[in-house]
């Protein structure tokens, strides 16, 4: 049993780690805690939905969806943060300003799906589970648990050895510095808004998947372990979010199975908050993205 | 099993009392084919429901339901004895602040008959005030306990799930030969909680032994670590203490952990959309109900049909519980009812009504009775489990 709790952990913390690699891109980047993330994310999953329903094929409903996603964090970029960021405002106003784009988006999507829960058309999932001894898998639990790793690596790779990467790492050491190089502040800033709002936007349509359900609320679910994540992870780190995404899934799966499901989310955020006073910075502070 | 003899006594007292009543009656049974005692009147009935906000599938639901009946007022199939019933529906958004602000709204704009709210927990803030006010309340989706008690003129005609879940706890364990169960419930909703109490009540009753009990939270979507658990004991019998949302996952999940066990839920589950979303996944699991679309009832497939053609969906047994409701008052104002203080005389008056959800009437404890409905999901559809 142990053995398939600690495999649930797992899968449970790839699940976390999808939503919080771009969560915590813009962060690193802007210094702004961008609450919208959890709407992006949100609006993918019913965009991919719809177009399945409308007959496109699986794979090409899921990479419209997340082109869509990115644009969308293009967009509100340009409406909720730029002008914000033209006129100094800090950081609080922008977190006020992405909660409200946050009800806004949502708001949308409830007008156009409505307030139920969806599900992919039946068919739609890799429904087959592998047996391995005792251990059961399911094929969508590899997909996710491969693209979270995945999309980590080619992140950092992005950042490490691109010239958009460079461009990304210095505008978040320092935007005038940067700007003063030469480099193009609004449009690195929108293209890291791309990026983090398409990785969010793949997390909701994967999740939505996992679980079979799309709704407008469903991104309220995560939000708040995702931020948590984030802070443990380091803020800005994207490795340290993984890492903190898997210390949070495992964590939560042998509460349940050492202790009782009544205790699960006491003793996952007990052990982060004794993780976070040991590492006031987080598992890997934000040195370790721009050291990256 | 109880509860049905109760009900059949109760159903058979009230017919012997609506005969001689409809003797009493029988000299002015021709002139209320023409128009009863209210014709011609205006009764303006005041619905709250949760159109949007956490609530709103249920909410949505409710809402659809009184458009359809009032269309059918207006097309004579419900008979309103010649009145005018208008239905004021707002939107509480699923929030409890607004319910009070409606519900105030409603106790002073000459509503004669207030409708909901959607949510126990709401009609715990929102009845007394009207309650204050003198006004009568119907609750159609109130199934926590005490609801009816919060004012001499607060009626239900949605069963409690103590009047279901016994019966169905019963038919599961004879049929199924159930010496273990595993109960998994959500410990942060008054409705899943007392979900739990009941079936563990249900249970003990049948001397089944309780092998394990997990819990999880509002909006989770992650149970494999409580089933894995679970599945290590090895229960005759899975308790789902779940509304719709996270039952459809539990069944899900429980099959992909390969978790083959027989399964029940209470009223939470009976919804068409948990079919619809938890797929094969569903096939099997029993569902202690208040309402059957597939039931024979009078008038119930004309309704049925009408709800699908008119919203795109069949109807779910919180449509089914606000249509009864605007039978019900339809009833009472056929019966001269145009005011408050008239319709709860009028309520608790009625004899059986027949409505979609089967005849009904009110017993003195102002909750309803009526027949529940024990179903299982077969090849897709919600079927009588026998």
């Amino acid at each position: 049993m142990i053995l398939q709790q600690c495999a649930n952990g797992i899968f449970l913390g790839a699940v976390y780690a999808l939503f919080a690699i771009g969560y915590t891109l813009v962060f690193g980047v802007l210094d702004i805690l961008n609450l919208a993330h959890a709407a992006i994310f949100m609006a993918a999953a019913f965009i991919a939905l719809w177009l399945a329903g409308t007959g496109v094929t699986l794979p090409l409903a899921i990479l419209a969806a997340i082109a869509f996603a990115g644009l969308l964090g293009v967009l509100l970029d340009r409406v909720a943060f730029a002008p914000l960021r033209r006129r100094n405002a800090g950081t609080l106003v922008p977190l006020i300003s992405s909660i409200g784009a946050a009800i806004i988006i949502q708001g949308v999507f409830r007008g156009l799906f409505g307030p139920d829960e969806r599900a992919f058309p039946a068919g739609a999932l890799a429904a087959r589970q592998f047996h391995l001894g005792t251990l059961t898998v399911g094929a969508l639990d590899l997909v996710i648990l491969a693209t979270a790793l995945g999309l980590m690596l080619g992140l950092s790779y992005v950042l490490r050895s691109t010239a958009l990467g460079r461009n990304i790492r210095a505008v978040a050491d320092d935007r005038v510095a940067a700007a003063l190089l030469g480099i193009d502040l609004e449009r690195t800033i929108a293209l890291t808004f791309f990026i983090a709002s398409a990785l969010g936007g793949a997390a909701g349509i994967l999740i939505g998947l996992q679980y079979n359900s799309v709704s407008t609320d469903m991104g309220g679910r995560i939000e708040l372990k995702g931020l948590a994540i984030i802070v443990l992870g380091g803020m800005g780190s994207v490795t340290g979010a993984v890492i903190g995404a898997f210390i949070l899934g495992l964590v939560e799966t042998l509460a349940v199975a050492w202790v009782g499901s009544s205790y699960r989310d006491a003793i996952a955020f007990g052990v982060m908050f004794v993780l976070l006073v040991v590492r006031p910075s987080g598992l890997l502070g934000k040195r370790a993205l721009r050291a990256a | 099993m109880r509860v049905q003899t109760q009900f059949l006594v109760a159903a058979a007292c009230a017919s012997l009392l609506g005969s001689s009543a409809a003797g009493a009656l029988l000299g002015s049974s021709a002139a209320l084919a023409a128009g009863g005692p209210a014709a011609g009147k205006t009764v303006k009935i005041g619905v709250i429901a949760d159109v949007t906000g956490g609530a709103g599938a249920y909410g949505t639901s409710q809402k659809n339901a009184y458009d359809l009946a009032a269309e059918d007022l207006a097309a004579g199939r419900i008979d309103a004895g010649g009145a005018k019933i208008v239905f004021d529906v707002e939107d509480s958004a699923t929030d409890p602040a607004q319910v009070v602000n409606l519900t105030q709204k409603f106790s002073g704009d000459g509503t004669a008959l207030l409708i909901g709210p959607t949510l126990s927990s709401e009609a715990k803030k929102a009845d007394p005030v009207a309650v204050r006010a003198g006004l009568t309340i119907l609750a159609t989706s109130n199934t926590a306990q005490g609801i009816t008690s919060l004012g001499p003129c607060v009626f239900r005609d949605s069963l409690a799930e103590e009047q279901v879940v016994p019966e169905a706890v019963a038919k599961v364990v004879a049929r199924w030969k159930v010496k273990t169960a595993a109960i998994i419930y959500g410990d942060d909703d008054q409705f899943t909680k007392s979900d739990f109490d009941i079936f563990k009540a249900a249970l003990d009753a049948r001397h089944v032994t309780i092998v394990d009990v997990e819990t999880f939270h509002k909006k989770d979507v992650d149970f494999k670590s409580q089933l894995t658990k679970i599945g290590d004991k090895k229960p005759d019998l899975l308790v789902l203490g779940a509304l719709q949302e996270e039952g459809v996952k539990i069944v899900a999940q429980a099959k992909q952990l390969g978790l083959n066990v027989h399964a029940i839920g209470g009223n939470g589950l009976n919804s068409p959309k948990f079919i619809e979303l938890a797929g094969p996944a569903a096939t099997g699991v029993v569902v202690g109900a208040a309402y059957y679309s597939g039931n024979a009832y009078a008038g119930n497939r004309e309704f049925v049909a009408r709800y699908k053609r008119k919203f795109g969906t069949p109807p779910d047994q919180f449509a089914a519980q606000a249509y009864a409701a605007a039978q019900i008052a339809a009833r009472a104002v056929k019966e001269g009812a145009t005011t408050s203080e008239q319709f709860c005389s009028a309520f608790k008056r009625l004899p059986l009504v027949q409505t979609v959800l089967g005849p009904v009437a009110f017993a003195p404890s102002r909750d309803v009775r009526a027949a529940s409905a024990i179903l299982q999901v077969q090849s897709g559809a919600f079927a009588f489990f026998k």
